[in-house]
């Protein structure tokens, strides 16, 4: 059925067909009416699920861990400052190798509050076991939610599923909604080989001493290392189920294209007409979209970027200290080509905290890069000069 | 089970986990603190005058057990079925329950309990004869009480009354349609049934004297009560128009119909003044209530006011009377002072002030004083008097060798309730002398009385509940007659519960402070340190593995755990 949704309904819609059995979340904006309308469909019978309300995100996931670890399918949703306070059971979930499923809502950390998006809430949490998935629009968080479920099942690993707050999770369009019987058919009911067992009573997630420790750990890289493989199975079954197939990444205009735009999310989606615009002026420009950013899928970054002339990589995150996180992560993958094949990588920073991207910075961004004038590694967009970055950093003002 | 040998990835579990016995580790030795299963006071007991074990009857009747809930009930108070009727059930104001949809309607709990255990069979054993006598004056609901437990100690009981019936103000003080008479009859029948003696028509001070009584019995408790109206004090009164409030009921419950003025003022503010105006209109007259105070200062039960109100009965507040005016033979008015309210007095309420200049005439045929009663305290010799009350110390006893005194006499609390558990408590200490013992400095509480382990202390109020575990459930609504139909009968108004209704209502209560067996302590436990009792109620905690970390006292809903510093 087609529906006008926003990327929050989006992902209710989505729950709701994936028949989740344990919904357990504490609101927060932008990620609120994605819980509330999970909360009313309980309500209304049209999801047969518990929805746990708790205290605070720390509760939520850990009502999602129990229920998982009994067998249950289950969903929370966060934010920001909530997806921080999870941050402990984040760990255990993957640790208890729980297929849940979590939609983060992208919104910049505190401080100074915020509550419009970054990706620096869920960068923060790329190295604790999770899968995670980039979504550029509201048919894509139905689409990308559901095979979800479906992949973190497959490889025991919990995934995050990531929306930008306001571009993507309260603007409508519209999105193809599928009927049940098509996700019941994609979708079987849990059955977690390593579910509680009434019969057998044991101590989960025991002491594990130095002998063991690493094994369990091998184990979960292992997972990921399947897990590449399995989103791109599962994308192409979907393409085949609903006509609409999806990738680790998104190719678009990399044919003959010398310089190439990376980037995740909703700001991929700005930039598909600017390519256009500049292929029209005569410039080769290309875009890859990062979709599936954990697994990392550094090999098809390297057959889609070796040899090309430029890569710019957009981060609408920062690793202080070092590059954005997206920009690491591509140079570090193209390493591995051999020296004549590895493009010349510049990165930006732009549109933290929620500042806008434009088309136009966009366009800017990329004939800089083409024409020579953005040649610094990374470069941060549209921000103030520092008279002077030494006292800058320290200046009160 | 876990490959103690692994020569590959695939022989390692995909997450740990733990088959030994978690019992392995003895995690007892941690600790310094360890719960204990505390049964504690809550605050609907701790209010109650009477001494009702009221959680633990409702968590026998939510488990199904009506007559143990029943049994448990009359183990001290011969009057459930009549206190499920006039008490003003201070339990109600602070049950804990009020926060999460409303007090256990703790007075119709009561009632159904006396109105299912209204034979002998509910009593609790008597004791053996001890061979000693006690004589109790008044056939109140103090002289009652005290009559039932000292005759449940194994004691002789009889009991002298002025009043052709026993039972006192209950009999001659409270209108049928709150109290139906079949009602006291029977549970006087019970504590007859025990041995207990009514000596009727017999005034002690006239008839027989307390010395009579101090040779003939080992000890004599007065508990004569409140039953004299006191005067209004102001001209016109003498008028035989002016009628006592405390007589009037008395003539209508003995089933005299008097042919009377109408409209009447009813002056007062008190039980006796509503009993009074809801009496006259059912007998057709028309009642009008003066009050010198406001509606929030009645000692009136307020439930009651509100039935009055219900019945169409007009209030004048802050409202005093100046004169009784008579014109031609015939009261014609009733003349009023209007009243405002100034500093709280020594009761605790605003003294109400005259307003200058502010006197009216309220056109009435008569007038009912209600202004409160005192003791007729004519048998006992001045010593043993002070003042309006028998001079009682805090044992119930009198400077009177062997005389002890308990009740509206004594206390002028002026509840059933109250005398109930006065009564209780002076059974005690006599009790206690009769068997030869040094009395007490004072009196047990009443719940020392129910529950020896218990210390009157510490009772659970809502703070100390886990609102987690609770949930909103309304507090039913309870069935009435009709205000139409009442207008003109004197049949009982609020209707009891059924069976169902009081078993809804039972799990509604949260048991606070006592340990119904909700296991939420076993769940949380982290050592499987608690246990099940097989075959016996409770839990046993096994020392070897709690380590204190105080979960359970945490998680227990009802607060009938608590953290105990371990001896070293």
């Amino acid at each position: 059925m087609r529906m006008v949704v926003k990327g929050n309904g989006a992902v209710a819609h989505a729950v709701r067909l994936s028949r989740a059995q344990v919904v357990s979340a504490y609101p927060i904006t932008p990620q609120t009416s994605i819980i509330e309308e999970l909360a009313t469909m309980v309500a209304r019978g049209e999801l047969d699920a518990r929805f746990i309300k708790v205290e605070s995100e720390h509760s939520a996931l850990a009502g999602c861990i129990g229920a998982a670890s009994a067998g249950a399918r289950t969903f929370t949703a966060t934010s920001a400052q909530g997806l921080a306070l999870m941050h402990e059971l984040i760990h255990w979930a993957a640790g208890a190798r729980l297929p849940i499923v979590l939609a983060n809502v992208n919104r910049a950390m505190a401080p100074g509050w915020s509550i419009w998006t970054d990706q620096n809430d869920s960068l923060s949490q790329r190295d604790t076991g999770w899968m995670q998935i980039y979504c550029q629009s509201s048919q894509e968080v139905v689409d990308s939610v559901i095979q979800a479920f479906r992949v973190s099942e497959k490889v025991l690993l919990p995934t995050m599923v990531v929306l930008d707050a306001f571009f993507l999770s309260h603007t409508y369009e519209d999105a193809e909604i599928p009927e049940q019987a098509v996700v019941d058919s994609f979708l079987p009911a849990l059955d977690l080989p390593h579910k509680m067992d009434l019969e057998h009573p044991a101590a989960l997630g025991n002491l594990v001493f130095p002998d063991r420790y690493m094994e369990f750990r091998r184990k979960m890289d292992l997972a990921h290392d399947l897990a590449l493989d399995v989103w791109d199975e599962v994308g192409r079954e979907w393409g085949q189920l609903t006509g609409r197939p999806y990738g680790v990444v998104e190719e678009y205009r990399l044919d003959g294209a010398e310089l190439v735009l990376v980037t995740a999310a909703t700001a991929a989606s700005t930039a598909r007409p600017v390519v256009d615009r500049l292929r029209d002026a005569g410039v080769p420009v290309g875009l890859v979209r990062l979709r599936v950013f954990r697994p990392f899928p550094a090999a098809v970054l390297r057959s889609l970027l070796g040899g090309r002339r430029k890569v710019l990589v957009l981060d609408r995150n920062c690793s202080f200290g070092h590059h954005g996180v997206f920009h690491q992560e591509v140079k570090s993958a193209l390493y591995e080509l051999p020296h004549a094949e590895q493009p010349r990588v510049c990165g930006v920073i732009a549109g933290l905290g929620g500042r806008d991207i434009t088309p136009d910075d966009l366009g800017e961004m990329l004939t800089g890069v083409w024409e020579g004038r953005i040649q610094d590694p990374v470069t941060w967009w549209d921000v103030l000069p520092a008279r002077d970055p030494a006292t800058a950093a320290l200046a009160m003002g | 089970m876990v490959e103690l040998n692994p020569k590959f990835l695939e022989d390692i579990p995909l997450t740990s986990y733990s088959d030994n016995p978690i019992t392995a580790i003895k995690t007892g030795t941690w600790k310094y603190v360890q719960p204990l299963y505390e049964d504690r006071l809550p605050a609907c007991s701790h209010l109650c005058p009477a001494g009702n074990d009221i959680s633990k009857a409702m968590d026998l009747i939510a488990r199904g057990d009506v007559a143990a809930a029943a049994r448990l009930w009359r183990a001290g108070n011969p009057l459930a079925s009549t206190l499920g009727r006039v008490c003003p059930h201070p339990c109600e104001s602070e049950c804990n329950r009020g926060q999460f949809g409303g007090a256990i309607a703790i007075h119709m709990m009561e009632r159904f309990l006396g109105d299912r255990s209204l034979d002998e069979s509910f009593l609790p054993e008597k004791a053996k004869p001890t061979g000693k006598s006690v004589a109790v004056v008044g056939a109140g609901p103090a002289g009652i009480s005290a009559a039932y437990s000292l005759a449940l100690a194994g004691h002789e009981v009889e009991v002298f009354d002025d009043k052709p019936e026993p039972g006192g103000y209950l009999r001659t003080g409270i209108p049928d349609y709150r109290l139906p008479k079949e009602i006291l009859d029977r549970e006087l029948d019970l504590v007859k049934s025990l041995g207990v003696r009514f000596t009727c028509a017999t005034q002690v001070g006239a008839d027989i004297t307390l010395d009579d009584l101090r040779e003939r019995f080992d000890a004599v408790i007065v508990a004569v009560g409140f039953h004299r109206s006191r005067p209004l004090a102001v001209p016109g009164e003498d008028h035989p128009d002016v009628l006592r409030g405390v007589t009037l009921l008395e003539r209508i419950l003995a089933g005299e119909r008097p042919e009377l003025p109408s409209p009447l003022a009813v002056v007062g503010g008190g039980n006796t003044a509503i009993d009074v105006a809801r009496s006259l209109l059912r007998l057709g007259v028309e009642p009008i209530v003066v009050y010198r105070r406001s509606r929030l200062e009645m000692p009136a039960i307020p439930a009651e006011v509100e039935e009055a109100d219900k019945e169409g009965i007009p209030f004048h507040f802050l409202t005093a009377p100046k004169q009784v005016v008579v014109e031609g033979g015939r009261v014609t008015a009733l003349e009023c002072l209007k009243m405002r309210l100034g500093e709280p007095d020594e009761s605790g309420r605003r003294r109400p002030l005259p307003v200058e200049g502010s006197e009216f005439r309220l056109p009435v045929a008569g007038v009912v004083t209600a202004i409160g009663e005192s003791a007729d305290l004519g048998l006992l010799p001045e010593a043993a008097r002070d003042g309006w009350r028998v001079a009682a110390d805090e044992r119930f006893a009198t400077p009177v060798d062997g005389v002890f005194a308990a009740g509206d006499a004594v206390s002028g609390e002026g509840t059933v309730t109250a005398a109930v558990g006065a009564g209780r408590r002076a059974a005690a200490v006599v009790d206690r002398r009769l068997s030869g013992r040094e009395l007490p400095a004072a009196a047990p509480s009443l719940q020392r009385l129910w529950r020896r382990q218990i210390e009157a202390g510490h009772p659970v109020y809502v703070d100390q509940l886990n609102p987690a575990y609770f949930t909103q459930v309304p507090r039913p609504q309870l069935r009435e007659l009709d205000a139409e139909v009442r207008s003109s009968s004197f049949d009982e108004v609020v209707q009891g519960f059924t069976d169902e209704e009081a078993v809804q209502e039972a799990r509604r209560c949260l048991v606070c402070g006592t340990c119904n067996e909700c296991c939420n302590c076993l769940f949380f436990c982290p050592d499987v340190a608690i246990h099940k009792r097989n075959g016996a109620a409770g839990f046993d905690i096994d020392t070897e593995h709690c380590k204190g970390c105080g979960i359970c006292v945490e998680e227990c809903p009802r607060s009938a755990l608590t953290l105990v510093e371990v001896e070293s």
